[in-house]
């Protein structure tokens, strides 16, 4: 074993003007030790080469035999420069050591000579280690592996994702018992958890910190004047001349939004202001077409664009070089989140990243110096790693039945050694391989089904078209039953929800991929458009990008807003809001720790009461359900639910009692779980959770790209699986997974749980107002997509609807949000 | 489903006759005493089970259930299946055709009938003798007073068709709440039946002004034409 003299290091990182920092030597040095363990450090900072020249170094003086070194990244655009960067710090060292890379891009031909003579290190996606696991000889590829490191770890420890590494990193320890596995992360308040998610056992991993991060400023585009800022609103177009202005003065900007509606509306909106942007700004987000967004990456690159308006879909990847500005259109959202987004500019040695935030309403101002005060007190959220996904598991067990089969006993250790798996009972892991074998207990009596089978006491996976069909199924990814949107002349734009296109009729208008267009007929799943000429359109909803408040924020929030009370507001947001401040606390009261604030307001439209727990959207969403419920269980009625990330509303036709006791009352923990799954849909909520899961564990096919017809027969939708499961099946383990995910992730019921038990705390102050306070406006305009609820039949429920149908305008269905 | 539920009925008035729209999914003609329904899928769960996809059967009892009801509650001579009776051909190990021929023999006053279609794949050869016997097979469209009985709706100069084949399912969104359900689609000059089948997904139609719709629920059945 050749090892690569440190000082040759020391000579390159010499000439090529960097220092060598003492984290980097700290990595190398531990995993020369042959320790794990987790990086976390800021993006550009060297994280790259403080985990990679540590195999390098240890192995790299001499031609590997083999594969030595997997890189894992979330993203495979990523692969490519990551793939040039390690290589040439190899060439450099002087190493013979080749780089490859192995993702769904890559081609056969491209994978055979990989099969043939692998490189020493390859650069592939959990996805794709997934499908290298599926291969029968795939154990022989990483007989002589040394080492695993996954980059931005931290972007996968909360997913599915997440619980797909950890089991393949389990299935490659129990391959080579001395495997190092290094992890790469951004800071987050559970890094410990993080890496033992990670690195399996804990006792030889250990957590190296990075450079300290380098300064972030977190500015605020201010409103010239309250009084022609808006109270609510999600648009912020208010601002758009000073963001104009604010692009123009920087050489390339990211303009960051929250929702993919609002990037498109912000696009459409900077091209109206100045129609010589035209090929100078772009748009980018998840649904527009691939090829596109490939296009618009290397035009920032090259510094070729001005602006590019952009979703989280531009959160990760490589660095932008010429990226000098970044621009947060509405709510931060969270800490992490804005850090994130602030540390795609400034790249350049010694440069402060920068983040200019763009209030889109009022209170936003308070949100963004909530979120510099948590950042300056180091207040950064967490993220939970995932545990007992059993569709993920039922997943993995078949990829290695398919990869050379496995012995039950000792498959069960090894899923045991996972932090996601290590509570899983005897009667789930049984669950899991009776659903493999026989299809489950509803299936015992059909001989026909045959997916896993047991060879002298082997669980394998033999029959060739599922064994076709299974690798084409690997995967977490999320994926909405989206549909292609194309021009009717040929060519695609990008994918759009189904949902939103079944509320189009033939010739209506949508903005989309930065164009208006119209919809000309729907086939085969694909959405044909024409352009449109101005008019009246609607912007598409896409699903997700309503994340909530984070915690950490929500109490920053508190906690500014209290200090605003006692009369300190030194920050420019705050002085420029102080009057509408100062009217809430005059009309009613600032909400504050330690103090729930309650109002109640009767307009034309009925009576309203408002409750600011400030527990972000989500809580808030099952917070008003449960309270309506609780409500309606004494007198049966119908409530309008509205909420945001600071309360919620419930509005009524009949007055609502409304004292401490009953408010203590609404917000009980006792029963609360039994309450919430009264209250809620939970089966429709379910149902629409279990599509992912239903992927995921072998539930439905998705089909071959492009083969159409030959997979008809076995088409179905996961709503269609659950009713039938629901009904033959009860106890398939996959439902209860289905509603323990809407609990734990849609309804976030632990957060919820803690915001109860913290208002338990709390006092309690209820103000009767006249007219809206500052802090209920926002609510009432929400009303829009508020929800309604009832304990009304199925019968009453289609009679409204079928009423809407004839009543009032479906334009106002199709309103952007 | 209760008894009950499967019959609730809406009435329509169509080319003059007089047409039972019901909630489990099929047209009681009371005039012919002939039972419309279409798209039954037998056998596709098996086919799931036989691709390594684990979706358990039960559908037939369910289905049968639901027709036994409509049998013992409605005055019933003929069925008339307008297409894609099966999924795919059966193999050894299906029992479903044991259970249709059964259920066949033990309601001797219904007569069953399929109206193949011109495009389908699964044709009566296809079916074990035992169950093949019991059904009349009708390879193409049949016409009974001003219906014309098909599996695929199309517009015929004369004939006001009733077919199936496109499985029609409507989505209803009123702000956060949003449900679908298989629908009767009557248009100008045809109507589309739901998918009778429990193991059958559906396809959202997008009605024009003219159209009626009516919902299947789990007892009842609503219109939701726009008017």
């Amino acid at each position: 074993m050749t090892r690569i003299a440190e000082r040759r290091i020391d000579a390159w990182f010499a000439a090529q003007g960097w220092q060598v920092f003492a984290f980097q030597r700290k990595a190398w040095t531990a995993f020369a030790q042959g320790q794990s363990g987790l990086i976390h450090s800021p993006t550009g900072s060297g994280k790259t080469l403080a985990a990679w020249l540590g195999p390098l170094q240890q192995y790299g003086g001499e031609p590997g035999n083999g594969l030595r070194v997997l890189w894992i990244t979330p993203l495979r655009a990523l692969a490519n420069d990551t793939c040039n960067n390690m290589q040439r710090a190899a060439d450099a060292l002087g190493s013979p050591w080749q780089v490859g890379v192995r993702t769904g891009d890559t081609n056969a031909s491209a994978r055979a000579r990989q099969r043939r003579k692998p490189p020493e290190a390859l650069i592939t996606t959990p996805e794709s280690l997934s499908v290298l696991l599926s291969y029968a000889d795939g154990g022989k590829l990483f007989r002589h592996l040394d080492a695993v490191i996954v980059d931005e770890w931290h972007e996968l420890i909360g997913s599915k994702r997440g619980v797909q590494l950890e089991l393949c990193l389990a299935r490659l320890r129990t391959l080579r018992p001395a495997l190092s596995v290094w992890g790469l992360s951004a800071t987050l308040a559970n890094l410990d958890q993080a890496m033992t998610a990670l690195c399996g056992r804990a006792d030889r991993a250990v957590l190296i910190e990075g450079e300290a991060r380098k300064d972030i400023v977190i500015d605020t585009l201010l409103p010239k004047s309250l009084e022609q800022f808006p109270w609510a609103g999600r648009l912020g177009l208010a601002l758009l001349e000073s963001v104009v202005a604010q692009i123009s003065a920087a050489n390339s900007t990211l303009v960051f939004t929250n929702t993919r509606a609002q990037a498109e509306l912000w696009f459409e909106a900077l091209l109206q202001a100045r129609g010589d942007w035209l090929g100078r700004i772009a748009l980018h987000h998840g649904s527009i077409d691939r090829k596109l967004r490939q296009r618009i990456e290397q035009g920032l690159r090259d510094g070729e664009l001005l602006a590019v308006v952009c979703t989280s879909s531009l959160d990760l990847g490589v660095d932008f070089a010429p990226v000098d500005q970044v621009m947060q259109i509405g709510s931060p959202k969270g800490v992490a989140r804005l850090l994130q987004r602030a540390g795609r500019s400034g790249h350049q040695p010694g440069a402060v990243s920068r983040v200019v935030c763009v209030p889109t309403y009022a209170l936003e101002l308070v949100e963004i110096v909530a979120a510099r005060k948590a950042w300056q007190a180091r207040d950064i959220e967490a993220r939970e790693p995932l545990r007992r996904s059993l569709d993920v598991l039922s997943q993995h067990l078949v990829t290695i039945a398919l990869g050379g089969g496995f012995d039950q006993e000792q498959m069960l250790d090894e899923v045991r050694s996972t932090y996601a798996f290590a509570e899983l009972g005897d009667a789930q892991w049984h669950w899991c391989l009776d659903f493999i074998t026989r299809g489950g207990q509803a299936l015992s009596g059909y001989p026909q089904f045959q997916r896993v089978v047991a060879e002298d006491g082997v669980m394998r996976m033999t029959e060739r078209r599922l064994s076709r069909q299974h690798r084409m199924s690997i995967g977490t990814i999320a994926s909405d039953t989206a549909m292609r949107v194309k021009w009717l002349s040929g060519g695609s734009l990008g994918t759009i929800e189904e949902s939103f296109v079944s509320r189009l009729d033939k010739g209506d208008r949508f903005l989309f991929a930065g164009r208006l267009v119209e919809l000309v007929q729907v086939r085969d799943m694909t959405a044909f458009v024409r352009r449109a000429k101005r008019g009246k359109k609607a912007v598409p909803r896409w699903q997700g990008g309503r994340m909530p408040l984070s915690t950490q924020l929500a109490d920053s929030m508190l906690r500014v807003l209290e200090r605003f009370a006692d009369g300190a507001p030194d920050d420019p947001e705050l002085v420029v809001l102080a009057p509408l401040l100062s009217h809430q606390a005059s009309v009613s009261r600032l909400p504050s720790p330690g103090s729930l604030l309650v109002e109640c307001c009767s307009t034309r439209e009925g009576h309203s009461v408002f409750v600011y727990p400030f527990a972000g959207r989500l809580v808030h969403e099952g917070l008003a359900t449960l309270v309506a419920w609780r409500i309606a269980q004494q007198s049966p009625r119908t409530f309008t639910l509205s909420v945001n990330d600071y309360g919620f509303e419930l509005l009524s036709a009949d007055p609502i009692e409304v004292t401490e006791q009953a408010v203590r009352g609404w917000l009980s923990q006792r029963d609360l779980i039994e309450h919430l799954v009264a209250g809620i849909n939970l089966g429709e909520a379910a149902k629409r959770q279990f599509r992912d899961i239903a992927r995921i564990a072998g539930l439905v096919f998705s089909g071959y790209p492009g083969s159409g017809k030959s997979t008809r027969q076995i088409q179905a939708s996961s709503g269609l699986i659950y009713d039938v499961l629901q009904r033959y099946d009860e106890d398939n383990l996959l439902l209860g997974q289905a509603a323990r995910e809407v609990l734990e992730a849609q309804l976030e019921t632990r957060r919820m749980e803690a915001t109860l038990s913290r208002l338990a705390q709390y006092s309690v102050t209820i103000i009767e107002t006249q007219r809206l306070s500052p802090f209920a406006f926002p609510l009432w305009a929400e009303r829009l997509q508020s929800q309604i609820m009832s304990n009304e039949t199925w019968q009453a429920r289609v009679a409204r609807m079928a009423e809407r149908l004839n009543g009032a305008s479906d334009d106002a269905v199709k309103v952007a949000t | 489903m209760s008894d009950v539920d499967a019959i609730a009925a809406q009435c329509v008035t169509c080319c003059g006759e007089s047409l039972d729209l019901l909630a489990g999914r099929a047209v009681f003609w009371a005039a012919r005493r002939a039972l419309l329904l279409a798209d039954w899928h037998l056998g596709k769960s098996g086919v799931f089970g036989r691709r390594g996809l684990a979706i358990p059967g039960g559908d037939v009892d369910a289905d049968l259930e639901r027709l036994q009801t409509m049998i013992d509650r409605l005055d019933i001579a003929s069925i008339w299946v307008l297409g894609d009776l099966m999924h795919a051909p059966p193999v050894a190990a299906d029992d479903w055709p044991e259970r249709v021929a059964q259920f066949l023999l033990a309601n001797p006053t219904v007569q069953m009938a399929v109206v193949a279609g011109n495009h389908d794949r699964v044709q009566r050869e296809h079916l074990p003798a035992s169950l093949g016997q019991l059904i009349d097979w009708y390879t193409g469209p049949v016409d009974i007073g001003p219906f014309r009985l098909d599996h695929e709706p199309d517009s015929v100069a004369g004939r006001f068709v009733i077919a199936g084949h496109l499985h029609p399912t409507r989505r209803l969104v009123l702000g956060a709440d949003r449900l679908r359900a298989p629908a009767f689609w009557f248009r100008r000059q045809y109507a589309v039946l739901p998918a009778f089948g429990s193991f059958t997904g559906g396809h959202n139609i997008r009605p024009s002004g003219d159209d009626r719709v009516f919902v299947a629920g789990p007892d009842s059945v609503i219109e939701v034409s726009r008017r």
